[in-house]
């Protein structure tokens, strides 16, 4: 399956892929020389290998090995169909990886046992360019700048074959679905029978070296042709510096040798993956990561020639968010993209090849552009040691809300039925009052002013205009000054004075302070009572009393659930602190006289036998009794403790004979 | 093309990996432990599973490197076998039945054919024995071990409490407050004991003993966090002991390093302290390593230290005390209070893991995907301490909501409700509202509205407590224009019925409404109006469980009376439609299909029924799932649904069901054979290893052997050189005085014969030995007093081996050394 070889980059990238089936880790070879295994659940370091050439001989391609032996698949689709599933079910342990480094040698590692398992040389002696595991036998195909292509026996560790493939260097690989065939790209791309080793095709069309090859189908479209195992199959290839994606078909006559179409893209293909389609009607997806960054997704059905370049189906850009000291968002390229097993999802890999981040997107292909917003600006550390823990931690703010109870949002504010049309009152009525709030500001100002300057003292009753000034205007100065008085008498008459009106605004600001600190609340209290005391008949008379009053009736509820355990709180500090003093108070007393030893010692003969712990009780119930005799106690306590501190260190030779 | 293939319940999310003391293997690569009825092997660089070794049937007790050949393993199940293994390439090479529950496995290097295991005395409970076993070599896979011979009474039946000494010397065992030490050559036994009770209120019991690999010297652990390194134990009366003390609670596991100048010991406070030399004042310690240490084991080179514990992860540690790799099972905590709970995002499943802490365990890969703090606080290790601990996990549809709810129960409840959205930006979760007190009393059910299609406009969470309300929370814009969340959660309805406390509740599948049950009652309500639309009920049973059926049969309510009634009532005619009778414990639609799951337990045993809730028949019926009470479940979607021939098992197509025992087991189910399902580590590509030698290794390598070889060479003249200063003629030469000595002409010959070894002098020398042991014995007879109970046992065959272990080992040496000299030519070769 062309999906399982994970697809490739090209050589200005860090080389990276997929395992096959599940796409459960993510080899990256980085420019450091270091492998790292990457797992895309969780985007965690697995582990890190470091060949011990890594300076000298670079990594340049990656494969994983597919998974297990399989049979060559057969014809007929339903079999082809179960024995996929059985594969991914199977849960394979995949674990070699083939590496092909920049003086010719393959390095094979098992990243199950994170070692490396032989080491293949002496085929090549320059670059290799591109690996290539067979499905099912276990050969492994590569090419190199030597223009050579190798097939190697991974059992033996031993060449198999190796022929002369271009004359140029050749850069790319594919092996056919039904793994009989090879497709080898240089300057042409060339179809060889791995049995003869005999070029069975050649494409021709691409100005620059091929970088990337894949098939795409894994049988042809028109079912009433017999199926030879080649002929009717389409494959793509990206070449390098072209902006263009060419599909090619494999026909049975050899006239055909130009491309059928082409996928435009940004720039130059770096990473390709695609869903391979098995019926007609399903469209291939693909997925081109490009050199600038971009990811561009093509959805087509595969059949026969079209001239213009297919445009892309969804194009998805990555970029920080960019609030911060920085504004200016800044793009942050995709590394490479990977289709899940569901095929309705995708694996995004970007940031930087030393630490990417993979993530699962699900596809929605309805719009056309997409731009995800992610914040990358992680501190890049060099190195990256493999998590001991896997323990995250959510991200917790200062700014998160906290809800209490008490608090609106804790409980289900009141509403009453006819809620929809209060509200359309109560918002009209602020822009109404906010024309002639002006004037009465400055009426305000002055009348303040004039109160203050004959006597000082404001007068209650100018306290009650005040009062509702303040609540018309919603001035908090207004209203702190107000309502912070204290004397009970003068809330009384204010709270008397004040036009009916202004009760229930009254009775609101009252409730929005007695949510605030508990101290003002205990201020508020009193207000509240005097309120309720005298214009009790007309609240009642309202009708949307219960909405209006609600919220602070929640309010008190909840303040008075709590009155009880509080009160037990404050009892036991009670008890602390006195205890504490009476402590204190007797360790005064100690200090003073600290003669009466003689007393000491007639006790002493009483207690000494006592345990511990009942001396201890003892001393505790005589503690405010009489502080005299419990000085003296107290110091015996300390003696009794000592002596049983000295016996109670063990001494099993005496117990041991005992036995 | 396949049979129908029965359904077959697989144990999954990994087994108690803290079962016995893992080992190394001899490298040091692999680190192999076991896991339920399985053996596992770990690589130790890269944390993976390299393979897994099964065939045992119950649970395995103990694994042990052979010693004659360290690429293999035995290992001891309660199933009453031991296995040996080839475990490079995981294959079974021998079986021995030995016919008694295993309960522990020691191994000996100096006895070949014998290896030690705990066993249940016959006819008593409670009560084992230390019998060593002889494992004839027959060819053939399976064979019966009968010869066992007792080698001390009344041991603990824990691998902990019982460790072999130096060299196979003596085997010490330790049980409740005696120990007892047992020499194999003397025969002799002494036992020590401690006061039962200390003078402080004390734990003074023994838990743990190891021995020292190269000193006569003994450690055991106890119960108050003591260390005692007992010496001179072979004198009953002139013993001595020195105390380390540093644990706070009990001493779990004790382990000598490699050479024994240092003792590792951990316990509960999760911190694994290395004494040096044995002496109280020089310690290292490594803290937080998660939770309690179970066992400690080192390896033979010395390298990496390993401890097991008990939330089922191995922590593989350098010897210079630092973190190197930790295998994480499946996290097993005290109680799973949370259910099962699968993921949207991930596909994890995702349930309490440590304390305070969500596990997301990925199902496909079998591991751990990341463990989530939501208390965010420091779980102190303490007993009889009351901390915060995750009790309701919810999740939105896509994933972009998680609710939690902590509690803390002492005197009076504490209750916290946690709200999450997934930040996308920063890819992780972020706590964007926190109600305290969201109920009175318990919460006892959470639900989010599934409504993929609304969810960014209105989700909702519907809790249900036990104040004998439900509340449902509904997103609001934040006016506070300070506030720097746009949104943030807060109440929106408060329901009740009849004072009734609320015990589930479960949106339908478009959302529109809101089942709650309250005691015996269903309440249903329209989730907008907030309308009570309608009640059912099945007396006298109180509601159980409810769930919504989907999709076709979306017009159904299904409940469960814990009267032992399964009903299903039809909403649009408001009328019970069937119900059966059926105890049942855990109902569980599949959310991408109409059917649902119910497990019911049966006095003995847990049976699983699938059904759809428009038919009352059910489609599939499993009897006898497992023994344990199935405590939840939940159907984990499949990436691609699979092919299932039989027309049965067709509701496993779409999503797989997982469910959790009371003993935290976790199981699924597969309609795969065995053999298909599991795939043995040999179909991995096989690919010999080849490396090329570097050229530090080549010239390293040679110079190796050479020494090797001298070493060898060596070996052999100090050998024999040592025989013959035994040897009477160079006794003669060298002790005589020289005046009385004849001419060196004379001694030259008689010198120069010494020096020739005739196979004769060995046997001679034998005799000898024995000869010496006896006179030893009959010493101690002598001197033995009452305290020291004698052996004297009859059979002496597992004994009379003792003598000849000098030979032996010579010969094993041999062929090892063969070995190696093969080993190393073929290198050579190959370059």
């Amino acid at each position: 399956m062309a999906a399982a070889c994970g697809g490739e980059a090209a050589a200005a990238r860090a080389p990276c892929a997929f395992s096959p089936g599940d796409r459960r880790s993510l080899a990256v070879c980085g420019a450091d020389g270091r492998l790292r295994v990457w797992e895309t659940a969780g985007s965690r370091l697995q582990h890190e290998y470091v060949p011990s050439a890594h300076l000298s001989a670079a990594c340049t391609c990656l494969a994983w090995a597919p998974p297990g032996g399989r049979q060559p698949p057969s014809k007929d689709g339903p079999q082809r169909k179960k024995r996929k599933s059985e594969v991914t079910e199977a849960d394979k342990q995949l674990d070699i990886l083939a590496i092909g480094t920049a003086v010719g040698s393959i390095l094979l590692y098992s990243t199950v046992k994170g070692e490396l398992q032989s080491k293949l040389d002496g085929g090549h002696d320059n670059k290799v360019n591109c690996v290539r595991w067979h499905q099912d036998s276990c050969c492994l195909y590569s090419c190199s700048e030597d223009k050579h292509i190798v097939e190697w026996n991974t059992q033996t560790c031993k060449v198999k074959c190796k022929w002369k493939a271009d004359n140029s260097s050749v850069s790319s690989l594919c092996i056919s679905p039904d793994g009989k065939m090879l497709l080898s790209a240089g300057r042409t791309i060339k179809l060889w029978d791995l049995e003869t080793k005999e070029v069975y095709r050649h494409f021709t069309g691409h100005a620059t070296s091929v970088s990337s090859l894949m098939f795409t189908t894994v049988k042809p479209m028109n079912e009433n042709k017999p199926f030879d195992g080649i002929t009717g199959l389409y494959f793509l290839s990206g070449a390098v510096h072209d902006r263009l994606l060419s599909v090619w078909q494999i026909r049975s006559d050899r006239k055909e040798k130009n491309a059928v179409m082409s996928f435009t893209v940004t720039d130059e293909p770096t990473f390709i993956d695609l869903t391979v389609s098995e019926v007609k009607e399903e469209p291939v997806k693909l997925a081109v990561v490009c050199r600038d960054g971009q990811l561009h997704l093509f959805e087509h059905i595969l059949n026969g020639y079209c001239k213009k370049p297919l445009t892309s189906n969804c194009t998805i850009q990555i970029a920080t968010p960019g609030n911060d000291e920085d504004s200016t968002p800044k793009p942050v390229p995709i590394l490479a993209a990977a289709f899940c097993t569901d095929k309705q999802s995708l694996l995004l890999v970007y940031g930087n090849t030393l630490q990417p981040i993979i993530e699962r997107v699900s596809l929605n292909t309805t719009e056309s552009q997409v731009c995800l917003i992610r914040d990358v600006q992680k501190a890049l550390a060099l190195k990256t040691d493999v998590a001991v823990t896997k323990i995250k931690t959510p991200v917790v703010n200062s700014d998160t809300k906290v809800l209490v109870p008490g608090i609106p949002g804790h409980s289900a504010s009141v509403k009453a039925p006819p809620s929809g049309k209060e509200k359309n009152k109560s918002k009209r009525k602020p822009g109404e009052t906010e024309e002639s709030i002006e004037d009465r500001l400055g009426a305000l100002d002055i009348d303040v002013s004039k109160v203050k300057t004959p006597g000082g003292l404001p007068q209650t009753d100018s306290f009650a205009v005040l009062l509702v000034q303040g609540l018309e205007s919603n001035d908090s100065d207004i209203l702190n000054k107000v309502l912070t008085t204290r004397k009970e008498a003068l809330i009384k008459n204010t709270v008397a004075r004040m036009p009916i009106h202004a009760v229930i605004p009254l009775l609101h600001e009252l409730t929005k302070r007695l949510q605030g600190n508990p101290y003002s609340a205990s201020q508020m209290v009193r207000w509240l009572k005097s309120v309720f005391t005298l214009h009790a008949s007309y609240l009642s008379t309202l009708p949307d009393l219960i909405p209006q009053l609600g919220m602070l009736y929640q309010l008190m509820e909840s303040r008075v659930k709590t009155l009880q355990k509080l009160s037990r709180l404050h009892g036991r500090l009670f008890l602390l602190v006195t205890q504490v003093a009476a402590l204190e108070t007797v360790q005064d007393v100690t200090e003073v006289n600290q003669t009466a030893k003689l007393v000491y010692e007639d006790e002493s003969s009483e207690e000494g036998s006592d345990d511990e712990m009942i001396a201890d009780k003892d001393s505790d119930e005589n503690w405010d009794e009489d502080d005299e005799k419990e000085e003296q106690s107290d110091e015996q306590d300390m003696a009794v403790e000592k002596e049983i501190n000295g016996d109670s260190d063990l001494e099993p030779e005496n117990e041991s004979e005992e036995e | 093309m396949v049979a129908p293939a029965a359904l077959r319940v697989v144990r999954c999310g990994g087994s108690k990996l803290h079962g016995a003391r893992a080992v190394f293997s001899a490298d040091a690569r692999y680190l192999l432990c076991t896991s339920g009825d399985f053996v596992k092997m770990y690589s130790v660089g890269t944390e993976e599973t390299v393979c897994m070794l099964q065939g045992h049937a119950d649970l395995v007790t103990g694994i042990q490197l052979n010693p004659q050949n360290h690429l293999q393993l035995y290992s001891s199940s309660l199933d009453g076998t031991i296995k040996l293994w080839d475990f490079t390439d995981g294959i079974l090479i021998k079986t021995f039945i030995v016919g008694y529950k295993l309960l522990a496995l020691y191994a000996l290097a100096n006895c070949e054919d014998l290896v030690f295991a705990v066993i249940p005395k016959s006819g008593e409970r409670d009560s084992f024995q230390l019998v060593s076993v002889k494992l004839t070599k027959t060819a053939g896979q399976e064979m019966e071990a009968k010869e066992l011979s007792v080698i001390l009474d009344g041991v603990d039946e824990s691998p902990k409490h019982t460790a072999f000494g130096r060299e196979g010397e003596y085997v010490a065992s330790v049980k409740e407050v005696n120990l007892q030490v047992y020499f194999f050559k003397r025969k002799q036994m002494n036992r020590f004991s401690l006061s039962a009770t200390n003078t402080k209120g004390g734990n003074n019991r023994f838990t743990c003993v190891a021995c020292h690999p190269k000193e006569d010297c003994i450690a055991t652990g106890h119960g108050d966090g003591k260390i005692r390194l007992w010496r001179n134990f072979c004198h009953n009366k002139e013993y001595t002991f020195s105390t380390l003390h540093w644990h706070h609670d009990i001493v779990m596991d004790l382990a000598f390093s490699v050479e024994g100048t240092s003792l590792l010991s951990g316990g509960i406070e999760s911190v694994l302290v290395q004494w040096h030399n044995g002496s109280d004042c020089k310690k290292d310690f490594l803290p937080r390593l998660g939770s309690a240490i179970e066992y400690i084991s080192v390896s033979s080179d010395g390298t990496s230290y390993c401890t097991s514990h008990t939330d089922n992860r191995i922590t593989i540690i350098n010897s210079n005390l630092r973190f190197s790799k930790s295998i994480q099972g499946l996290i097993k905590g005290r109680d799973v209070k949370t259910g099962l709970v699968v993921d949207p995002r991930t596909k994890a499943l995702v349930l309490n893991g440590e304390p305070g802490h969500l596990q997301f365990y990925c199902l496909q890969s079998d591991k751990q995907l990341y463990s989530l703090d939501i208390v965010q606080q420091e779980y102190i290790h303490q007993a009889g301490l009351n901390q915060l601990d995750l009790v309701k996990v919810a999740f939105s549809a896509q994933g972009k909501w998680l609710a939690t709810v902590e509690e803390r129960e002492e005197t009076d409840l504490e209750l916290q409700l946690k709200l999450w959205v997934f930040d996308e930006e920063t890819q992780s979760f972020k706590l964007n509202t926190r109600i305290n007190m969201p109920h009175e009393d318990h919460i006892t059910a959470m639900c989010f509205r599934d409504r993929d299609e609304f969810e960014d406009d209105s989700p909702m969470l519907v809790t249900a407590g036990k104040d004998c309300l439900f509340k449902a929370w509904v997103i609001v814009e934040d006016t506070d224009p300070e506030a720097q969340q746009s949104v943030s959660w807060s109440c929106d309805f408060v329901g009740s019925y009849h004072n009734y406390q609320a015990t589930n509740c479960c949106f339908s599948e478009d959302g529109s409404l809101l089942a709650v049950s309250f005691e015996e009652t269903i309440t249903v309500w329209d989730s907008v109006t907030w309308d009570l639309k309608c009640t059912f009920c099945h007396p006298p049973g109180k509601i159980r469980n409810i769930c919504f059926g989907r999709l076709t049969c979306s017009k159904y309510l299904i409940g469960a009376t814990d009267h032992g009634f399964l009903c299903c009532w039809n909403l649009l005619s408001c009328a019970l439609e069937w119900s059966a009778q059926l105890n049942v414990l855990v109902l569980q639609p599949d959310p991408l299909s109409e059917h649902i799951a119910a497990v019911s337990w049966l006095s003995k045993d847990s049976s699983l029924f699938v059904f759809k809730p428009n038919k009352p028949r059910p489609i599939c019926i499993q009897r006898n799932l497992c023994k344990e009470k199935i405590q939840f479940a939940a159907f984990v979607p499949r990436d691609i649904p699979e092919t299932i021939v039989s027309e049965k098992y067709l509701w496993l197509r779409r999503s797989q069901l997982y469910f959790l025992t009371n003993t935290q087991e976790l199981m699924t189910f597969s309609t795969k054979s065995p053999e298909e399902r599991l795939t043995p580590s040999s179909k991995q590509l096989a690919v010999e290893e080849s490396l090329p030698m570097t050229p530090f290794s080549l010239l390293l390598g040679k110079h190796r052997h050479q020494q090797s070889q001298e070493d060898v060479d060596l070996g052999k003249v100090v050998i024999h050189n040592h025989h013959n200063q035994d040897s009477p003629a160079v006794k003669e030469l060298l002790h005589t005085p020289a005046h009385v000595l004849p001419s060196a002409s004379f001694l030259c010959p008689i010198f120069i014969n010494s020096l020739l070894t005739s196979k004769e002098s060995k046997s001679a020398e034998e005799i000898a030995d024995e000869v010496e042991m006896e006179s030893e014995e009959a010493e101690d007879d002598s001197d033995e007093e009452r305290d020291i109970i004698e052996m004297e046992q009859d059979d002496l065959r597992p004994m009379d081996f003792w003598g000849e272990t000098t030979c032996r080992l010579s010969k094993s040496q041999e062929k090892e050394l063969r070995k190696i000299r093969k080993m190393d030519y073929s290198w050579i070769s190959s370059f």
